[in-house]
């Protein structure tokens, strides 16, 4: 499989503190990665360092090949990565519509647009999200699903072909995370790539092809979900260690 | 529908009536309401970068002082006439603000405030000094080659001129993608950045256009008055004073710069008139009644329907 | 020995500088207030100070104490009945803090005004008997009213500090300087914090203002410089430091000192708010490491 985002040997510290200690994976074109991890394992901070949000110490990120440390956010952008924020950032002040025509207007293609070409894009987006009806409801108004869905559309509408969703599903109830879990389906099934960060288990496990284990800063595992779930160092991450013992000597009395 | 043309009807009427009130006006309304368009020139054109990005730049009066200065210069020392002399100064205006720019905006809130009335209080203290400036004595531009009461139609239909002008670039601004990425930044800066908005870039623009308004109204403003120097063109309280108006009138709208202006300088003149020795005191103190009870503008209380209880709501909040 | 005297100047005169910029760095530091009326607050001073030495022919220096208590009250009163409005604006983000800037200014030309109307608009100083007496030294000229004056500065600067580290008021004021939400949650009473801190502000500017009386010409319409030395000075010291503003004061007081002789008198200004500048875009902290409060 072809290789879209190449992350090799990044690290990121915050006094002495290692957030991000010598990373390297890569994301295939097409796939579902999920990347998890205990809180404070470093997995936002790798969000912010692929989008340019913070400048990584020391590694590469190859982007379709080109190198994309060191490049500013919007330029990023431009180049084809889109991403959410964990404490979603809509632009308040405005409606729904008005924030999607603003992705629109600045993303992948929209140096050339005219405005009125602009909003009928932002509503061809609002349609892919299943927004239309809420198009011009100003964001002060819309659920916390609602706003959401609305950081998915406003990073659809940049035209990404990787697109990373930090912790999209926080706060949502069974239903919310159903339907947002088939809208990550329905992106991905157009070509676009996805880096899911998630703590709802269900969700990403569900979701993603492969996944990423950080902890501590430090990669921990990367597989198929199937894999992830059995490792005994994620599980020791996750549950801790009197938990993995009691778990090896049930293992071990069942083998008897 | 309705609503917009009837928007559009009133704008019209009103519009016509300032063209032909001139007119049949004296001299003293005339000059009133040429010193109303100019704050409006002025409220509207930091209007472009303060309404819609939520930055307040303190020291925009340099641009006003710039304007007026490179014009009068202009005229007298390099013999431009007057409409080139205008045009180069308001052009200078808005290569200083996109040089100084650069560095200046990436400066968050306040400390970009603060630094726009440092760069003018520099410039007021250099223009005091140099030489081309004729310094602390002040420069006399050339007489208008106009008789009296034609010069002041003359001024008054430019003045006009200008904030209509400044107007139609504020509307143009807030339905483009200038206008969307401002309110991007002020909603979300970060969240700008991710969607490819280069916050800088528009910044910096937003500013050198408000930059070439005001730089406008002050070459205006050097020919009307004939004399100007540091202290009276590069005084911070004339920045004060237009950035009052926006917020009285309703920051980020197209209208509410006009209103605040008006009412301001109206009220401005009736108190000069009435309380002649403090009326400066009265002005202050009326901004500070006026904060105090009306912190987001005419527009705001306006659309409070003018409500009592929305108004000591608001004091009560103010109160924490 | 030019240098020296210049040096020499540069100290003396930046210990007053220091003094004028630690009031308006407090309560900016602490209330998140940026008080546009701080130069008028010294020209106030300035002239109770004047009125005392010209009617009743107190020295100026015992005049200070009734300077500072004077504008403490005024400073109290004018948090209480006309900031703490705008106080919850003002920690928010948005034009919220423009409306304390605004205020401030508007209040400063009424206080302009009402100054003008008691005591017009004339230049006034106050010279007394040992004015013009100088200490010689190593070929250098220091009045003897510059080291009094620096000497006061630095110790009202210290009794600040002394108020601030071991009484209980000042510790709540340095309590919320840092965390409003917390302070509240142990019972500190916000508002009353914030009229203490402004008037002590005020009351810092009076004594910066009888000071000033002694060595500047003043009238209520030359406010504006020492409001200019406070913003840069501020920004050179950091926000809310105490030692950051005396410290500050004397480089910036050198450095006028300086340009002054090299440069030329006229400058001054200006190369305090170009100084000022330069640093908001390349050292936001300050010079001396202390980081901005937001």
């Amino acid at each position: 499989m072809e290789v879209l985002l190449s992350i090799k040997n990044v690290s990121k510290y915050f006094g002495g503190l290692g957030a991000n200690k010598d990373l390297s994976f890569d994301i295939e074109k097409g796939e579902i990665i999920g990347l998890i991890g205990p809180n404070g394992s470093g997995k936002t901070t790798l969000i912010n360092v692929i989008t340019g949000n913070y400048a990584a110490d020391q590694g590469s990120i190859r982007f379709k090949g080109h190198e994309i440390l060191g490049l500013k956010p919007y330029t990023i952008n431009r180049l084809g990565i889109a991403r959410t924020y964990q404490v979603v950032q809509p632009f308040v002040g405005m409606s729904v519509r008005e924030n999607v025509v603003a992705g629109v207007l600045f993303g992948r293609d929209g140096k050339g647009r005219k405005m009125k070409a602009a909003w009928e894009k932002a509503d061809e987006v609002l349609e892919l999200c299943h927004m239309q009806e809420k198009k011009n409801e100003m964001v002060e108004n819309l659920t916390i699903a609602d706003v959401k869905r609305l950081e998915i559309a406003k990073a659809m509408a940049t035209d990404p072909d990787l697109l990373l969703l930090d912790e999209g599903m926080a706060g949502l109830n069974p239903k919310e995370i159903d339907d947002a879990l088939e809208l990550i389906t329905k992106i991905n099934k157009m070509g676009i790539t996805l880096l899911v960060v998630e703590h709802v288990m269900k969700a990403v496990m569900s979701i993603s092809q492969r996944v990423v284990v950080l902890h501590q800063g430090l990669l921990m595992a990367i597989g198929t979900p199937e894999t992830i779930v059995r490792d005994e160092q994620v599980i020791k991450a996750y549950l801790g260690e009197k938990y993995t013992l009691r778990r090896k000597d049930q293992g071990e009395a069942k083998k008897l | 529908m309705i609503e917009r043309r009837k928007n559009i009807l009133l704008f019209g009427i009103l519009i016509l009536v300032l063209i032909l009130f001139p007119f049949l006006a004296s001299n003293y309304w005339i000059r009133l309401f040429t010193g109303i368009f100019m704050y409006g020139t002025l409220a509207q054109a930091t209007n472009i970068l303060m309404g819609f990005s939520g930055l307040v730049p303190f020291g925009n009066v340099v641009f006003f002082g710039i304007g007026a200065y490179f014009t009068g210069i202009a005229m007298l020392s390099l013999g431009f006439p007057f409409f080139i002399a205008l045009v180069l100064g308001a052009s200078a205006c808005f290569v200083f603000a996109f040089v100084v720019g650069h560095p200046v905006l990436k400066l968050k809130g306040h400390y970009f405030a603060i630094a726009t009335m440092g760069i003018s209080e520099a410039i007021k203290q250099i223009a005091t000094n140099v030489k081309i400036t004729r310094g602390g004595m002040g420069l006399n531009l050339p007489l208008v080659p106009l008789e009296v009461n034609t010069s002041y139609l003359f001024f008054y239909f430019l003045m006009f001129s200008a904030m209509i002008l400044v107007t139609i670039a504020a509307f143009w601004i807030s339905k483009n993608r200038i206008g969307y990425a401002l309110r991007a930044i002020m909603s979300n800066e970060d969240g700008a950045k991710s969607i490819g908005i280069n916050t800088l870039h528009y910044k910096v623009l937003a500013w050198a256009i408000s930059a070439f308004f005001t730089g406008l109204a002050g070459g205006i403003f050097a020919y009307w008055y004939g004399y100007i120097d540091p202290p009276s063109v590069f005084d911070i309280g004339i920045s004060v004073r237009f950035i009052i108006m926006i917020l009285l009138g309703g920051a980020g709208t197209i209208v509410g710069p006009l209103l605040g202006a008006s009412f301001i300088e109206l009220l401005s003149e009736t108190v000069w008139s009435q309380f002649l020795f403090i009326h400066l005191g009265v002005l202050g103190a009326i901004i500070v009644l006026v904060v105090i009870f009306m912190p987001k503008g005419f527009l705001w209380f306006y659309r409070q329907k003018f409500s009592l209880e929305a108004l000591l709501e608001n004091v009560r909040k103010g109160k924490l | 020995m030019l240098i020296l005297q210049v040096l020499i100047n540069g100290i003396l005169i930046g210990g007053l500088y220091g003094c004028v910029a630690v009031g308006f760095s407090l309560v900016w530091g602490v209330s998140n207030i940026i008080n546009l009326s701080h130069g008028i607050f010294i020209m106030l001073g300035a002239y109770i100070t004047f009125w005392l030495f010209t009617l009743f022919h107190i020295d100026p220096f015992l005049t200070i104490p009734i300077s500072a208590t004077i504008l403490f009250l005024v400073g109290y009163l004018v948090q209480k009945f006309l900031l703490n409005y705008v106080v919850g604006y003002t920690q928010q983000s948005g034009f919220g803090v423009f409306l304390s800037l605004i205020l401030t200014f508007g209040l400063a030309r009424v206080f302009e005004n009402l100054m003008v109307g008691i005591w017009s608009g004339d230049w006034r100083s106050v010279t007394t008997t040992y004015s013009g007496l100088s200490l010689h030294l190593a070929g250098v000229s220091i009045p003897y009213i510059r080291i009094a004056v620096f000497g006061v500065a630095l110790l009202s600067a210290g009794l600040l500090s002394i108020f601030l580290y071991r009484s209980r008021a000042g510790m709540a004021i340095r309590a919320i300087t840092f965390n409003t939400v917390g302070a509240q949650i142990v019972g500190i009473e916000l508002d009353r914090i914030y009229n203490i801190t402004f008037a002590l502000g005020a009351a810092l500017a009076g004594i910066a203002g009888s000071l000033v009386s002694l060595i500047y010409s003043f009238s209520p319409f030359l406010s504006t410089p020492y409001l200019s030395w406070a913003f840069v000075i501020v920004v050179m010291g950091g926000l809310g430091s105490i030692y950051g503003a005396i410290a500050g004061g004397i480089l910036l007081g050198i450095i006028e000192s300086v340009a002054s002789v090299y440069v030329g008198p006229g400058y001054q200004q200006a190369i305090g708010f170009i100084i000022l500048v330069l640093l908001l875009v390349f050292r936001p902290q300050g010079l001396f490491g202390k980081k901005f409060l937001k």
